[in-house]
């Protein structure tokens, strides 16, 4: 029953009808054909033998389906089984395993097949069996190394690993590297202001033509920030070169600085130690050490108000 | 003494800010007078609750003359008019002359004691609701409590304006010391003159109460406060020394702080005197009034100077505002003015100490070019605006001379200055102060500063007793004692000259060799003729350098002497080859082929050393300066020959100018000049120019890529000499012109790339300058679109360079929203940029961008800048649309400098003259300016002032042209008027002869042509606010007794401040201290009711106590102005107390 010829000839026809020319297509549609009548008469004699005089035809479609799913299926896990014990050729005991695997009890089998009623089907006609379509081939398969043993399979087509290295030179010229980052820079800066100027209310420079030149409307412009705010600290980009350029200069810098400076920021600990920070005052802010040494009258506490108030 | 209590009121959370000040003050005084009557105090905008003396409750009127300056619904608008009754106004409250705005009418049962000289208490309760000047609050408009959104308040204030925010008497010659007190909400910080003694919580603790002490007796004009939730910074290097900034700029603060110890050190060594007070502390605002303004132990700073490491160039200039506001400590807080007059002294000293700062930190160099610019500035104005007069002296009441009357405006009041004159002022006295080193040597200079501040450090310490506190005021006549004193010398015609006297010299030069004689022949003429000049009799130095060296020589110029006859010492011979001694001992190399083989003449420089206050034009052939230029070493002299170059476009000038900018030892601002004089020439000479675009080549050399010259380096602006170079380059080569009279195609794409290839990646500094200057040059490039008839401008026409610029410029400016730059420098540009392509007809002119930019919201400079714009369209296009919009700007903005900018701006780029006919100079126009400068800025006095020069500009002197005639009667009126009028009559009949009519002469005003002007008192005059004065006097039944106020400085209402009253443990007078910790207690909550201070009554004091209480909802409505505006709101004689 499990025909894994047919149902590797059935596989290989659906990606061949994708991939290949009609003539070839129309020649495994009659081999298929055949064998589907086939099924149907095995299906309708099958339904005469349990009594049935007649069946509508798309019930007899579906049951064709049905056993033809069946059939598949023995066939394909058939074949999985024999590629598991790495065979290429499924042998009884795949079928068997495959049927039981499927709760088919085999021991059933042979009484079912001497049953007395049973019709004899003549057989399918003769058809050639479809052309299998020839992959692709690029250049010479390889041959297979010593070591590995030539019932193993062949190597696969060429193209699937063979690498054509392509090399081109890195642009190392100074020139077009700097013109390459300008033209980089100025494309997403072009594109992120026109792409804000889109997004947003802009005013016109012209009259006639109110896309051309827009300028964004200041009143998008950042409404919810202080102006002096966003106009004299230095935006986390500038910040973040500045780290990135001179992270060597910066040694320098903070060996020339005076010690004070110093000192006030390297005892912070110090500082949580010794002074009391009032609470909610204003003072937190400030992160001075030493207070013994700092006696500025902003950093003291507050006092708590004189409770002699109450007279 | 003073003392002050304020609450401040700022609500937390959703409700808007009530922006009021509720105070006490109290005043100590002390009779020097037998019967004194009547106090008068200044107070401007305050709503006074009632006033005690000695525990009485004391009848006050309260009446602001400048309020309103002329009340007659008068047709006249005539400036004349106007300003002579402005300064009569300002007169009669004049502090200097024991005037002010509120009279308080001391109870009768105090005069009984008149004897025994008792003092007096004076206790003031006041509120501020919404003031418009004195006090600025600033509240962004943002989410968040008071404390996050940043709001902070601050008094400002032109010259002596402590009066808009208590009352008090607010001259720089009255000193006393102080006590006070700013209860404020919990997350703020008040930071005010003096020692913080302490800082209390309120009972709910809710509120925090600041103590300062100020020991060190100090006029009311230099008491400031400033409240917000500031970053507190304590200087690593002077713990004494405490630097206040908005929250999220301490990084900032930081950075720019880490200099000031060097400049206190600076000072300390060569005044050889410590810095007088006890703390410093540094304040930055926002919305700041000036960019720098000094006040006893305090600075305040506009926020706008912070900046952080990478910013180049406003690095010197916060470091010189830092310099300026710290000389302004010593002269002009510490030692104060004795009068109006005097003010050159103080704005000298710290001048001049400030430039030899300037000197020690940014070299002689540039020392010597700051002196030249100031010169050139002040000349230029002197020669324009006629003379800038240092020390007024208003002879006698009487007399009828106007020392100044070529100007619009009175210089008898600081209030009455337009600002540019004040600045020109300042300027001038700090030079003057130069001469006058030049004269007596530094050294001898540095001794008198050192007196002047010993003296005065002595006499703070002492009691008010001792009556030594005079030592600690400046006057043009102690100053110059002390010079004669420690110098021995006389310089006597120096200051008549320049002192005493107005206007500038102006010289003609001009020169021929005698060969025969080996002579120079010298020509010197002067014109002492037109407006802003004078005559010059004395020494000039020449200095002649010929080819055997540099020769001073010393000349006279005498009344009718113009020639002088100079030896030369070198023959002719230039076939030796022989260095050059130049002045400074240094030899050089010339290549002489370019001289006249007969002189020996290589160039002559009249007054190098800019001795005298002058302006020369002088006439030497093009090789000489051509040397000057190369081998003269002084930066001046340098820039002299480089704007006599200009008139000389020869491949020589072009040579020497190319040398020029290629030496690194030369000084870069030398360099930069040498860039837009080089542009000039080519221009000159375009038709003759050889090879690619001056300076094409250059800037190519010094900061392209050795491999592919058209790509910039990547920048590194480590050096800044070629720093500053690189930026001015290409803003002078956008100035060259080809033969169309446009910009070289190759240059317009030169400066193209520039801004393609920018790469700030790795450089330690922002680049945000030089980018602007890129965008500065691409306008620079821009010349008039060819017009084709009236068509209106659209993109399809738009010329194909043009759209290049466009493109750059809408995409830097649009740019800049995303990531702004340090100060937004780049829309600055940019706005400017637009406009002048809009002007140029590229684009259609279109006001409405920058009316956005100019709103409220922006940062400052992009403000002023969309401003500037929009003053320039409306002159262009003479919008009164535009103009409206700017008016009205100019009095509802919340900001007083853009307010300021505005009118100034509109002064200098003005929409029409008197000169010429607009449709825009109308009645309705008229109307509206003058009511601006009549009543309409009454809050602010520099406004005023400013809003009075425009009006200047645009109508002159006399009547509008655009109004009516008006009726035949009153043009012989005015004529008459004009006849008469002469400002200084007008008020001062009142200092000498008037302590009765005090009030009533400074008030009325001879200016109306019928009115004689002795003592008959005019009430058709326009001064009812002063009539009004008088009759109110007459209300309180007994007329002042003469000698009652003196009426100079020593005025009778000696204010002593002290602390008596609230004195802490500190205060050097331990006799009091007891019973002052009795009232103290009182002093942090609302009731003064207890304020029952019968102690210290011995001590001939006054004591100042504000109070500031919760502001009561039913003020709210009514603002201030309009209550103090309204004169019968005033007059609340026993008024009764309307606090709780």
């Amino acid at each position: 029953m499990a025909d894994p010829a047919v149902m590797a000839g059935g596989f290989s026809a659906i990606v061949g009808r994708s991939g290949c020319g009609k003539a070839t297509s129309s020649s495994a549609e009659n081999y298929q054909l055949a064998r589907r009548r086939t099924l149907q008469v095995v299906v309708s004699s099958l339904l005469t033998e349990c009594g049935f005089e007649s069946a509508e035809k798309a019930t007899v479609e579906s049951l064709t389906e049905m056993i033809q799913s069946y059939i598949s299926e023995v066939g394909r896990c058939a074949k999985a089984y024999c590629e598991h014990t790495a065979r290429i050729t499924p042998t009884l005991s795949d079928a068997v395993v495959t049927l039981n695997e499927m709760g088919f009890n085999v021991d059933t089998l042979p009484g079912y097949a001497k049953r007395s009623q049973r019709m004899v089907i003549t057989a399918p006609p003769v058809t050639n069996a479809p052309v299998i379509p020839k992959a692709l081939i690029a250049g010479q398969k390889r041959t297979h190394p010593s070591h590995i043993p030539s019932h193993f399979p062949e190597f696969p087509d060429p193209h699937t690993y063979i690498k054509t290295p392509t090399f081109r030179e890195p642009v190392s010229d100074y020139q077009v590297v700097r013109e390459k980052a300008a033209s980089q820079r100025r494309d997403v800066e072009r594109a992120l202001t026109r792409f804000m100027a889109k997004t947003g209310e802009t005013q016109s420079l012209f009259k006639d033509d109110v896309t051309a030149f827009p300028c964004e409307r200041v009143e998008c412009w950042r409404p919810s920030s202080i102006p002096y705010l966003s106009a004299l600290l230095p935006s986390e980009l500038e910040l973040q070169t500045l780290e990135e350029t001179d992270s060597s200069e910066q040694d320098d810098q903070t060996d020339s600085e005076n010690t004070p400076v110093n000192n006030l920021n390297d005892d912070p600990g110090a500082d949580k130690e010794n002074s009391v920070l009032p609470a909610g005052g204003v003072v937190p802010l400030v992160k001075v050490s030493e207070e013994n040494m700092i006696d500025n009258p902003y950093l003291r506490p507050v006092k708590k108000p004189k409770v002699r108030r109450k007279k | 003494m003073h003392e002050i209590k304020m609450n401040r009121k700022k609500d937390k959370g959703f409700e808007s800010p009530r922006k009021s000040v509720i105070g006490f003050v109290e005043l100590t005084i002390f009779p020097t007078v037998v019967n004194l009557n009547r106090i008068k105090l200044n107070s401007k905008q305050c709503r006074i609750y009632r006033v005690r003396v000695n525990d009485l409750e004391a009848p006050f009127i309260y009446n602001d003359p400048t309020l309103e300056v002329c009340h007659h619904e008068s047709k006249q608008r005539n400036l004349n008019y106007f300003s002579s009754a402005y300064t009569a106004a300002v007169s009669a409250v004049d502090p200097d002359a024991g005037h002010g705005e509120l009279v308080i009418k001391v109870p009768s049962e105090l005069w009984k004691q008149g004897d025994e000289m008792n003092v007096l208490k004076v206790y003031i309760e006041f509120s501020l609701d919404q003031p418009k000047g004195g006090l600025h609050f600033v509240v962004p408009d943002v989410e968040g409590s008071m404390a996050e959104r940043g709001a902070h308040v601050f008094s400002f204030g032109y010259q002596n304006s402590t009066r808009f925010w208590f009352p008090c008497v607010d001259s720089y010659s009255e000193l006393c010391t102080w006590k006070l007190e700013f209860t404020v909400d919990a997350s703020m910080v008040a930071v005010s003159c003096g020692d913080l003694v302490e800082t209390v919580y309120t009972h709910d603790m809710r509120k925090k109460t600041f103590h300062y002490v100020l020991p060190i007796p100090t006029a009311a004009s230099n008491i400031s406060l400033s409240v917000g939730p500031f970053e507190i910074l304590v200087d690593p290097y002077m713990h004494e020394v405490t630097h206040f900034c908005l929250p999220q700029l301490l990084p900032l603060l930081k950075h720019s702080m880490s200099y000031l110890h060097e400049i206190f050190e600076f000072y300390e060594e060569i005044l050889t005197c410590r810095y007088p007070y006890s703390c410093f502390k540094t304040v930055f605002v926002d919305e700041a009034y000036v960019q720098v303004s000094s006040y006893a132990s305090m600075s305040i700073f506009s926020t706008n100077l912070l900046h952080s490491a990478m910013i180049i160039d406003q690095t010197p200039l916060t470091r010189q505002c830092l310099a300026q506001a710290l000389a302004q400590q010593f002269f002009g807080c510490f030692i104060s003015r004795m009068s109006w007059a005097d003010e050159w002294v103080l704005k000298g000293i710290s001048g001049y100490i400030y430039g030899l700062y300037l000197k020690k930190t940014f070299g002689v160099n540039q020392y010597r070019h700051w002196i030249k610019e100031e010169l050139d500035k002040m000349v230029e104005y002197e020669l324009k605006m006629g003379g800038v007069l240092l020390h007024p002296t208003f002879g006698g009441g009487k007399d009828k001379d106007n020392p100044t009357p070529h100007l619009h405006f009175s210089i008898k009041h600081p209030h009455t200055l337009s600002w540019k004159y004040y600045k020109m002022f300042q300027c001038k006295a700090h030079l003057v102060m130069r001469l006058i080193e030049n004269r007596i040597s530094m050294e001898f200079m540095l001794q008198v500063f050192n007196k002047l501040l010993s003296l005065a450090s002595t006499a703070s310490s002492q009691k008010y007793q001792s009556h030594m506190w005079s030592q600690m005021l400046v006057s043009t006549h102690s100053f110059l004692k002390s010079i004669s004193n420690v110098s021995g010398k006389d310089i006597g015609p120096l200051i008549k000259q320049w002192v005493d006297q107005s206007a500038v010299v102006k010289f003609f030069g001009s020169f021929a060799f005698n060969r025969k004689r080996n002579v120079l022949e010298l020509e010197i003429r002067q014109d002492y003729t037109s407006s802003g000049t004078q005559k010059y009799v004395g020494p000039i130095k020449v200095t002649v350098q010929e080819l055997d060296g540099s020769f001073n020589h010393t000349l006279q110029i005498e009344e009718n002497s113009l020639k002088h006859d100079i030896p030369c010492h070198s023959k002719s011979r230039r076939n030796k080859k022989k260095k050059i001694p130049l002045m400074n001992g240094e030899e050089v190399d010339m290549d002489l082929s370019a001289m006249d083989a007969d002189s020996p003449l290589l160039w002559i420089r009249i007054d190098p050393d800019m001795s005298i206050l002058r302006k020369v034009e002088f006439e030497q052939a093009d090789f000489m300066w051509q040397y000057q230029l190369r081998y003269e070493r002084d930066v001046v002299a340098q820039e002299e020959s480089i704007l006599a170059l200009e008139k000389f476009p020869t491949p020589a000038s072009r040579l020497a100018l190319t040398d020029i900018l290629e030496q690194d030892q030369c000084f870069y601002k030398v360099r930069q000049g040498a860039c837009f004089c080089l542009a000039k020439i080519a221009n000159s000479m375009m038709s003759t120019w050889t090879g690619p675009p001056a300076m094409k080549s250059l800037f190519t050399r010094m900061f392209c890529c050795k491999s592919c010259p058209n790509i910039v380096k990547t920048n590194n602006f480590i050096s800044f000499q070629s720093y500053f170079l690189q930026k001015t380059m290409p803003v002078a080569m956008a100035q060259l012109r080809d033969i169309q009279n446009l910009c070289p195609k190759d240059v317009l794409n030169f400066i193209l790339d520039l801004i393609k290839y920018n790469d700030n990646r790795k450089n330690k500094f922002s680049d945000n300058y030089y980018r602007a200057e890129l965008i500065d040059a691409l306008t620079n490039s821009l010349t008039p679109a060819i017009s084709i008839s009236n068509e209106v401008r659209t993109v399809d026409n738009l010329n194909g360079d043009v759209r290049l610029i466009l493109e750059e410029i809408t995409r830097s400016l649009n740019m800049e929203k995303l990531l702004p730059s340090y100060r937004n420098t780049i829309t600055v540009s940019c706005l400017r940029a637009i406009r002048m392509l809009q002007k140029n007809g590229h684009i259609p002119s279109d006001p409405s961008l920058f009316k956005s930019y100019a709103e409220y919201g922006h940062f400052v400079d992009v403000r002023v800048a969309a401003l500037e714009a929009v003053v320039d369209y409306t002159r262009v296009d003479r919008s009164s649309v535009e103009l409206q919009w700017l008016l009205n700007m100019v009095q509802n903005d919340p900001a007083h400098y853009i307010r300021h900018k505005i009118l100034s701006m509109l002064g200098k780029n003005p929409p029409f003259t008197k000169a010429a006919e607009s449709p825009l100079c109308n009645e309705a126009l008229v109307d509206q300016l003058w009511k601006l400068m009549n009543s309409g800025t009454s809050h602010d006095w520099r406004l005023r002032c400013d809003a009075v020069n425009l009006y200047y500009t645009l109508f002159g002197l006399t009547r509008p042209s655009c109004l009516p005639l008006p009726e035949l009667g009153l043009v012989l009126n005015l004529k008459e008027k004009k006849a008469v009028l002469n400002p200084t009559i007008k008020p001062e009949q009142g200092p000498d002869t008037t302590q009765m009519t005090g009030n009533t002469m400074g008030v009325h005003i001879p200016v109306m042509g019928f009115t004689s002007s002795e003592d008959e008192i005019d009430m058709e005059s326009p001064h009812d606010s002063q009539a009004f004065i008088h009759h109110h006097l007459n209300i309180l039944e007994r007329p002042s007794t003469p000698g009652q106020h003196p009426a100079k400085h020593p005025a009778v209402i000696i204010l002593v401040h002290n602390w008596a009253v609230l004195s802490l443990p500190v205060t050097p007078l331990p006799s009091f201290s007891k019973e002052s910790t009795s009232s103290s207690k009182h002093s942090g909550d609302h009731h003064h009711h207890h304020h029952h201070h019968e102690h210290k009554k011995k001590k001939k004091k006054k004591h100042k106590h504000k109070h500031k209480h919760k502001h009561e909802s039913k003020d709210k409505e009514r603002d201030s102005h309009t209550f103090s505006n309204s004169p019968a709101s005033g007059r609340s004689v026993r008024s009764p107390s309307m606090s709780d």
